[in-house]
């Protein structure tokens, strides 16, 4: 990455309250958070879209919106419904210029948490209970079980997007100059916040695991792994990661590294992966796929 | 069925199309099986053996939510085939009448998985482009990102959707052995994927860590692990990262800016250190 992005803005006058037209049209975008999703950055580039209304009007400064789009970059995964609320926090700390890496710790220390609550509000509570009804009223032949559905769904997903939006643009605007006398010190808290959900979101979203067994009767090296700490392959990676980073490897090729290691991996076994095959009968494959190479042999029962 | 008229799988592509893109973005709900599979049975003349299908694929789905990240068996596609093989076979408009058009659907409901599947592996490398467009303060290029997933995704589905009109039961076969076949590569692709993520984390790291904050990291992955250990607080994990989190950043920086109040009043007293002795 040749571009640094700086500590502090150029511009360091407050920008004036965004209007309501501008705080509306960020909500319709919000819609779609996940429009470039991926596997590095996840929400990033649908964040950054969503963003964008808010920031032309508060970054007049050229060189300045240059480096609120850049660190808007930065990995993001939240529930889609809750965004807003994060959005409103963001934009009331970008309208106070307040440090590029407050604005980051922030970002994702309230993005974070919100995806579990989200997750377990809309697609374990309210779907299930919308759906559950209405697919019953579908089954016996009628259409209002789907135009119900439809109805009570959306309903609730934008009167909670709007809802957040403008409930959390006030709050943190409120927050927001209290803190503008302390920003060092609020920066660092910031940031050891920040800090302490990505190593959480280390080990929450750390899907990688050891797929191999060997030996008579069978040993589980994942098994063996988890016993020193759990969750130690994704810490690894990671912090290899980084330090690649550091190095100067830009993004892209880290994640070719990723994408080489991941394949040929799973043709020697090695990773677990689900390929989500299923052989002649219908079977799913027992430990998720076939290896290219069969080294070694699953037991009957594979292991958790 | 027999003949498919060129309007028909034109439509299917459309919905296809729109509901691929749905999944993610927009709306979220018109993908559900409930709403697409109503829309797919009127586009082939049976519209009542659309809704039942896409009730009974909705039961199926509930419980299978796309959580966090991880994906099952894609919905669209499957709701999409189920009804199309629903309608094709001449099935019984009731629950256990259509069950066999879900089986069938499977196989295709997989190849949407890879469609998915891929397109956010080739997107993670279109975030070098995203970079470089802000950097530039390139809101237009920013925005076709977005439009370019949308656009890929959109027609990945409608091409499947299709293939699974005109191809039916014979192309599921050679889907679901294909995928035998070469379960490696895309388990592979899959343990890529979840592994990508982690570039993301140390592209955060890499702006957040200094010396001491070490300590901190190490802490939130102790945390998390206790946290998703325990059945009843595995839930909540990240939110109860938070908690302890802010209990640190909020002790630390009341303590912090009482240090600097009293290195005020004392600088007071002695004429200030800053101003070199």
């Amino acid at each position: 990455m040749a571009y640094n992005i700086p500590e502090k803005y150029q511009d360091l006058t407050p920008a004036p309250q965004l209007d309501k037209k501008t705080l509306n049209k960020m909500v319709w975008l919000s819609c779609f958070l996940q429009a470039s999703f991926n596997y590095e950055r996840m929400q990033a580039c649908g964040w950054l879209w969503g963003m964008l209304p808010g920031l032309q009007k508060i970054h007049t400064n050229k060189e300045d919106l240059k480096a609120s789009m850049a660190h808007n970059l930065d990995f993001l995964n939240t529930h889609p419904f809750l965004v807003t609320f994060v959005m409103g926090i963001v934009l009331s700390l970008e309208q106070n210029k307040a440090d590029t890496a407050t604005i980051r710790s922030v970002r994702i220390s309230a993005a974070g948490p919100l995806g579990g609550i989200g997750d377990a509000l809309f697609w374990l509570t309210l779907v299930p209970i919308t759906a559950g009804l209405t697919a019953n009223m579908a089954m016996e032949g009628q259409i209002i079980g789907a135009v119900l559905f439809l109805i009570i769904f959306n309903a609730v997903q934008f009167a909670v997007r709007f809802g957040l939006m403008y409930w959390s643009y006030g709050l943190g605007t409120k927050a927001v100059t209290l803190l503008t006398s302390s920003a060092k010190e609020f920066t660092r808290a910031a940031s050891i916040l920040g800090i302490f959900v990505v190593g959480g979101l280390i080990a929450n979203y750390g899907g990688t695991s050891l797929r191999i067994v060997v030996g008579d009767p069978a040993i589980n090296i994942q098994g063996l792994l988890d016993g020193v700490l759990p969750k130690l392959i994704p810490l690894l990676i990671t912090l290899g990661i980084y330090v690649l980073i550091k190095k100067g490897w830009t993004p892209v090729k880290c994640i070719i590294l990723i994408l080489v290691v991941g394949i040929l991996g799973c043709a020697f076994g090695i990773w677990t992966g689900d390929s989500k095959a299923m052989d002649a009968d219908g079977n799913t494959i027992p430990g998720g796929y076939t290896p290219l190479v069969e080294w070694y042999q699953l037991p009957e029962e594979p292991a958790e | 069925m027999g003949d498919i008229s060129i309007i028909q799988a034109l439509l299917v592509f459309v919905v296809a199309f729109i509901m691929g893109i749905d999944q993610f973005s927009f709306l979220e709900s018109l993908y559900q099986p409930i709403v697409t599979c109503p829309i797919i049975g009127a586009i082939l003349g049976n519209f009542e053996l659309g809704i039942v299908v896409g009730g009974a694929y909705q039961l199926i789905q509930i419980g299978s939510m796309p959580i966090g990240g991880a994906q099952p068996p894609n919905a669209i596609l499957g709701g999409i085939m189920a009804t199309i093989f629903a309608v094709s076979l001449d099935m019984e408009a009731t629950a256990d009448g259509v069950g066999a058009a879900m089986g069938l659907a499977i196989p295709f409901a997989v190849f949407g998985q890879y469609a998915v599947t891929l397109t956010f592996t080739f997107m993670s490398g279109m975030m070098a482009k995203a970079d470089k467009y802000a950097e530039e303060a390139n809101v237009k290029g920013i925005r076709n990102i977005n439009f370019l997933e949308m656009a890929v995704l959109g027609c990945l589905f409608g091409v499947l959707a299709v293939a699974g009109l005109y191809g039916g039961t014979a192309l599921g076969e050679t889907l679901k052995d294909f995928s035998y076949q070469f379960s490696w590569v895309m388990a592979g692709l899959d343990a890529a994927g979840g592994a990508m993520k982690f570039v993301g984390f140390a592209i955060l790291m890499k702006v957040m860590m200094s010396g001491e904050m070490w300590g901190f990291l190490l802490a939130g992955f102790a945390m998390a692990l206790i946290c998703a250990a325990n059945a009843s607080t595995a839930g909540a994990t990240l939110l109860l990262c938070a908690f302890v989190g802010a209990a640190i950043a909020i002790y630390d920086f009341t303590t912090q800016t009482k240090i600097k109040q009293n290195a005020g009043a004392g600088a007071g007293f002695v004429g200030g250190d800053q101003d070199g002795i």
